[in-house]
């Protein structure tokens, strides 16, 4: 029945219909990721602590330098990784597009951990931005090689082949990094070179705010060429799109947001192929315009339930956020594939 | 019919790494059609494709309406020139009426939102190409015949000039071909479009164009109105067919 009332409805009312519940789910996920946790804090103090009745409190303390900065990132670095992967999707017009795939995340890891080791020894400190463009540099690097590859073989399986080769190879000598530069600065280099959201403070998220917004909102400008360019190189440029400059844009806006990402989080799995194709099923359409929020709502919300099932299923231990989304997000990822077979066969 | 050129072609030479085709030289008025036929792999399609931007000119230079049209922003182009490919469009779940708005691409905003104009302009052109009964099907689910009209209705609401269409029938059926043909004359009557089509069916080609550019091994072979080039002799000539063949394939069916 219900699936009935979905097929039959008109596009606009869907999408309102399908938006609401994106931001009620999101809105839901935000608090739950506060209350919920190994420190039990009741719902009352919770509410006196965000009326800053009771500051100076372990509660206080907890919720405000621990939870919330954790929430706001497994928010925004969710939705980065969602439009980052929509946008790869829409370079190379192909939904198995991502930046844990393509090897973009372990280039961009490779380069932090170097710049983290080296800077760290001699200053013991390092600034998030000087950590975003160090996995920018590393994300365009292997974003480089696979476009150089991407030259030669048409095929999208070969590049995903050669991206997780690059991934491999990335995430080895990192390894190798983290084992021999074992001191005690950079113990949790290595929690973070497995993925996760703990240990962001509110100044890594002014930052992290200041460019996934930059992020988001230029990848929403560019939803009139996008959605041109969807058609096809050709029909694109007949119609007046700049295809040069688009390609480009395309790249380094992903590039960007998939470099603040691993910047924060390290490398997280698969929710960059994921999220794009629920949303895409959900919302039954290709409009940038829809996807684009709706990509960027599908992320936060992924993340954020993921990342509460990674501290508090085992608590107290933690699993990597990469663990989670994986088990989540492949799965989904390997039904895109197939739907892809089904569907309209041609590349 | 007006007597202005709306684009003329002179002295092109056209190609990809090196010039394939040189001294190209045709002009298309308001509300005619030229074809373009020869053998597979003349290259029908590169100076198709030259025509539209898609290639580098090596030589010679393009016309439309007076201006070189390398003095063309992509968006003046846009609006005075559509094209209609062979290459397949892509289509990732988009129903064929959102097909037929991308063609109001160079009349929208900033976020491409379409206005009370442009919604005209997408009915007049879903009307035209007799679309309405499946506007709102999946474009990858329709025939190709379909296909193509919901192609057409896009390039026709892209309000051009210049229509440019790279074989438009060829994997249509005899019913579809007509179909097709007929809009495409009457279109460029009423709109008083330029066409320029590239196309195999040498019976629809000679009653449909105004004026026919044949093109072989590198060269234009000859070029005229239909009546001179529909010659038993002349086709025979362009395609390398044998005589006594064309005349057991053609000339009893249908002359």
């Amino acid at each position: 029945m219900k699936r009935l009332f979905l097929q039959t409805t008109p596009l606009p009312l869907r999408t309102a219909v399908f938006f609401a519940v994106f931001l009620l789910l999101t809105a839901a996920l935000f608090c739950l990721n506060l209350f919920v946790g190994s420190a039990n804090i009741s719902f009352g103090e919770a509410f006196r602590v965000f009326l800053g009745r009771s500051g100076g409190t372990t509660a206080a303390s907890i919720l405000l330098k621990i939870r919330l900065p954790r929430t706001i990132a497994a928010l925004l670095l969710g939705g980065a990784l969602a439009l980052s992967g929509y946008l790869l999707q829409t370079f190379f017009h192909n939904p198995i597009a991502g930046p844990f795939v393509l090897g973009v995340s372990s280039g961009a890891k490779l380069t932090v951990a170097l710049v983290m080791i080296l800077v760290i020894s001699s200053l013991h400190t390092v600034s998030s931005v000087v950590m975003i463009l160090a996995a920018f540099a590393g994300s365009m690097l292997s974003l480089g090689l696979v476009l150089a590859v991407s030259q030669k073989v048409q095929r999208m399986s070969m590049l995903v082949v050669c991206g997780v080769m690059i991934g491999y190879i990335c995430s080895a000598a990192t390894d190798f990094i983290v084992t021999f530069a074992d001191n005690s600065e950079i113990v949790n280099l290595h929690n973070w070179s497995r993925g996760t959201f703990s240990g962001t403070t509110m100044d890594n998220v002014k930052v992290m705010t200041a460019v996934v917004l930059l992020g988001s909102v230029g990848t929403f400008l560019l939803a009139k060429p996008i959605g041109a360019y969807r058609l096809g190189e050709s029909y694109a440029s007949n119609l007046g799109v700049n295809v040069r400059r688009l390609r480009m844009l395309l790249i380094l806006l992903s590039g960007l947001l998939s470099a603040c990402v691993t910047a924060f989080a390290g490398p997280v799995s698969f929710v960059g192929i994921a999220v794009p194709h629920i949303v895409r099923t959900v919302f039954r359409t290709s409009k940038p315009m829809v996807l684009i929020p709706a990509c960027f709502l599908g992320g936060g919300i992924f993340c954020m339930l993921c990342d509460m099932i990674a501290r508090t299923v085992f608590a107290p231990t933690e699993l990597s956020i990469s663990t989670v989304t994986a088990i989540f997000g492949a799965p989904v990822v390997i039904a895109a594939m197939i739907g892809r077979k089904r569907g309209d066969g041609h590349e | 019919m007006s007597d202005k050129c709306f684009i003329t072609a002179d002295d092109l030479a056209v190609g990809y790494k090196t010039p394939l085709i040189e001294h190209i030289c045709f002009q298309v008025r308001e509300g005619e059609i030229l074809s373009l036929i020869g053998p597979n792999g003349s290259g029908k399609s590169t100076v198709l494709k030259t025509v539209a931007g898609y290639l580098r000119k090596h030589g010679g230079t393009v016309l439309i309406e007076n201006t070189k049209d390398d003095c063309l922003s992509p968006n003046e182009k846009a609006k005075k020139m559509s094209v209609l490919l062979t290459e397949r469009l892509r289509s990732d779940r988009m129903t064929c009426r959102e097909v037929v708005e991308t063609g109001r691409y160079p009349y929208t905003g900033h976020f491409g939102l379409l206005g009370a104009e442009d919604r005209r302009a997408v009915d007049e052109a879903v009307e035209l190409v007799k679309m309405s009964d499946y506007q709102n099907a999946d474009f990858g689910e329709i025939s190709d015949g379909q296909r193509q009209r919901v192609l057409l209705a896009k390039a026709i609401c892209q309000e051009p000039r210049v229509l440019i269409l790279d074989e438009p029938t060829s994997y249509l059926d005899i019913c579809h071909k007509i179909l097709f043909l007929e809009i495409l004359k009457k279109l460029a009557a009423e709109k008083q479009l330029a066409v320029i089509l590239s196309m195999h069916e040498l019976d629809f080609a000679e009653k449909i164009s105004d004026y026919t550019v044949c093109i072989k091994n590198g060269a234009v072979f000859c070029s005229g109105p239909p009546a001179d080039i529909f010659t038993p002799d002349t086709v025979c000539r362009l395609f390398d067919i044998p005589k006594e063949l064309y005349a057991q394939y053609f000339l009893s069916s249908h002359r």
